[in-house]
């Protein structure tokens, strides 16, 4: 565990062997893997003993059916095809995924996608399991589920597992245990959850990490004060209905946002949260139905006019830069010139901790998972939206991002801002939703005021 | 996601067509587009055609409607291709040449129309041969068919295929970036940085697969093979076909 950008994901491919043979860095130091060194020892010898797990799906599933892509791991070692045939609908059942071989793997939920994952890590019969942030894009439901496949996994000590992890509150139940990592990259504890609690808990909330049962959401929630009821909402849908092509991923949604609201959408992946968030802002049409922001059909907006009623911020951060310095990126469609704009997005920046002099100059894409994260929030931070959409804020966030989110979001909220937030992060939730709205197969299954 | 590809029907791959080896499938369609390259005749385009189709509905057990619906664009492109080369050919300014009409400055001639037709014969017979190879094709088959019966390399092989796998993801992020720049007030449509942001995407994403590729041992040692790809009977009576219906095209067009 460590806060964003203290070097947990550097050192999980350290451990498996490819920092520094695949990625190549300034190396010091010994390591030893289930008795070889990764460094010096050849490529083969290491993959065979060290089974990796990342953060999203899609990047790491290789074949277009569920065995085959299990095989694939199994063909690289060299297996015969009887032992493959043995092993891989054990593996499957292994993980949750029995009498799934010929299903195809864009057909899984997130959460199968990260089981298959963890399959094919599993099958080579690996020492060591490493792990880099597994559950991190997965709804509640799909990350528990990944969590107790990956305890069955533990219980069987058929491997070491190494897990890199915001959640705390899926990996400590799990851990033997834990080393902690500082902002600077260096441990601040190893040792088991209840030595580290009680020796380092200062020094690790110090450093920004999430720790189990604690958490700001106490105080985080007093920041907030909400509108009176008898507000004009600020956006009003009717009949909302959108479908790709296929059946409608968003259908039959009516929606009334008020200014100071802080919504939390919720509901399972695939529910249409992203699709239903981008109707709102007015990113997407409607098939049917309508959406009126401020009085108008935000998607029939020119997009300056958009850029001033609504912000939004999507869930991929890479997929959504439009510059190529973190500094044009926090000023892109802003007028930079202006003095009082340049400060305030040099405040804003700083609050999220990217300050421009230390980060103006960098690359949006060299940047950390966690800090890429709030360098896409500045943008729609930065100016005064009436409609504020979020889509996953959170993800991939430490404990400070987390409450410099929070702080700032508070303040658009209390100059009458209505925020709304695609998310599964129940810590957010309970911290920041004054109400919440629960998406099912692209309709609102409940609509419940919270605070 | 907001793309899907046309999945391949599970019953299209049990047909004999779907069964049938993919690299001697790729074979066949070179073959036929070479006996499409004698003539400027309409009629060996059209037998290739009817031969492909007529194997995607019976062979092939496709449904009428993904032969149509499926690849809609790749129709519309087909004639509007043989649209314009209908109205540009250059026999329509060829004075001998009977006029069928005027349309603006435009002369149509009956030896214009033919020319139109030819090409967009042949362009729906490309069409037809690739949408009955990709509706029948799965791709883990094509890369251990490429690998096993082609002789080409893993590495390109397994490299193609995760390319192929991106391309509706890839979709997908120039989608989001596009949307990205309208809610910060940059005008709807593209922009040149937008490639490099694709471009970006597009690389990160490759170095992330090859990574969990390498996580995998992929590249450490000759691979085992899960599934054996083998020669049948019945790539011997599809082969043999598909020359008959060559013959048949190049006979056709003299």
């Amino acid at each position: 565990m460590g806060p964003s950008g203290s070097g947990k994901s550097t050192l999980a491919l350290a451990l498996a062997g490819l920092v520094p043979r695949e990625i190549p860095g300034e190396f010091a130091g010994a390591l030893e893997v289930d008795g070889l060194d990764p460094v010096t020892a050849d490529g083969p010898a290491v993959a065979a003993r060290v089974g990796l797990v990342f953060q999203d799906p899609e990047s790491q599933l290789v074949m277009e059916r569920v065995e085959d892509d299990v095989a694939f791991g199994l063909e690289s070692r060299g297996w015969s095809a009887e032992d493959m045939r043995a092993r891989i609908p054990e593996t499957l059942d292994e993980v949750g995924l029995a009498g799934f071989e010929r299903r195809r793997t864009t057909r899984l939920s997130g959460g199968q996608q990260q089981r298959l994952a963890l399959a094919g890590a599993l099958a080579p019969r690996p020492g060591i399991v490493v792990l880099d942030e597994p559950t991190a894009n997965l709804d509640p439901d799909g990350a528990r589920a990944f969590a107790e496949r990956l305890a069955t996994v533990r219980a069987a000590r058929a491997a070491t597992i190494v897990l890199v992890e915001h959640r705390v509150d899926v990996a400590w139940p799990l851990a033997d245990l834990v080393l902690a990592l500082g902002a600077d990259g260096r441990p601040i504890d190893v040792g088991t959850p209840a030595e580290v609690l009680a020796r380092s808990r200062a020094a690790i909330e110090a450093s920004g990490t999430w720790l189990p049962g604690g958490g700001a959401a106490g105080a985080a929630r007093s920041t907030f004060t909400s509108a009176g009821p008898t507000v004009p909402p600020i956006l009003t849908a009717r009949g909302l209905r959108f479908a790709y092509d296929g059946p409608a991923v968003v259908d039959g949604i009516d929606l009334d946002l008020r200014p100071g609201e802080r919504v939390a959408l919720v509901g399972p992946n695939g529910s249409g949260k992203s699709t239903l968030a981008r109707l709102l802002a007015g990113l997407l049409r409607p098939n049917a139905g309508s959406v009126r922001l401020g009085g108008a059909d935000p998607s029939r907006l020119k997009a300056h006019d958009l850029a001033r009623l609504a912000g939004f911020v999507f869930q991929d951060p890479e997929a959504q830069f439009v510059a190529t310095t973190v500094r044009d990126e926090a000023l892109a469609g802003l007028n930079g010139e202006d003095p009082r704009t340049a400060s305030r997005v040099e405040a804003l920046m700083a609050r999220l901790g990217l300050p421009l002099d230390a980060f103006g100059d960098r690359s949006p894409y060299s940047l950390s998972g966690g800090e890429e994260r709030r360098l896409s929030l500045a943008p729609a931070l930065a100016r005064a939206p009436r409609l504020l959409v979020l889509d996953e804020p959170t993800f991939g966030q430490d404990r400070r991002g987390c409450e410099a989110l929070e702080a700032i979001l508070a303040e658009h909220v209390a100059t009458g801002t209505a925020v709304l937030a695609a998310t599964h992060d129940e810590r957010f939730i309970a911290s920041f939703a004054s109400r919440v709205i629960r998406l099912e197969n692209g309709r609102i299954a409940a609509d419940e005021v919270v605070a | 996601m907001i793309v899907r590809r046309l999945e391949v029907e599970e019953r299209a791959l049990a047909s004999p067509l779907g069964r049938t080896s993919p690299v001697l499938k790729l074979g066949i369609a070179l073959l036929w587009l070479v006996a499409l390259a004698f003539s400027y005749d309409i009629r060996p385009a059209a037998v290739v055609a009817a031969a492909a189709l007529l194997a995607g509905l019976t062979l092939g057990r496709l449904a009428p409607g993904r032969l149509v619906a499926g690849v809609a664009p790749l129709w519309a492109i087909a004639l509007g291709i043989g649209l314009t080369n209908m109205l540009f050919a250059a026999a329509n300014l060829d004075p001998a040449n009977t006029v069928v009409a005027v349309i603006g400055p435009l002369r149509l001639t009956s030896a214009g129309i033919l020319a139109g037709v030819g090409v967009a014969a042949r362009v729906v017979a490309v069409v037809a041969v690739g949408v009955v190879f990709g509706q029948t094709t799965d791709s883990t088959s094509l890369v251990d068919s490429l690998v096993q019966q082609a002789g080409m390399p893993e590495r390109f092989a397994y490299g193609a295929l995760a390319a192929y796998q991106a391309i509706p993801r890839l979709v997908d992020q120039m989608t989001t970036l596009r949307q990205a720049r309208r809610i910060r007030g940059f005008r709807w449509g593209w922009h040149p940085s937008m490639v490099v942001g694709l471009l970006v995407l597009a690389i990160r994403h490759g170095d992330r697969l090859a990574l969990a590729m390498d996580a995998r041992g992929f590249g450490s040692g000759p691979r085992s093979r899960y599934r054996e790809v083998r020669w049948s009977g019945l790539d011997a009576m599809m082969a043999a076909g598909a020359l008959v219906v060559a013959a048949l095209a190049v006979l056709a067009g003299r």
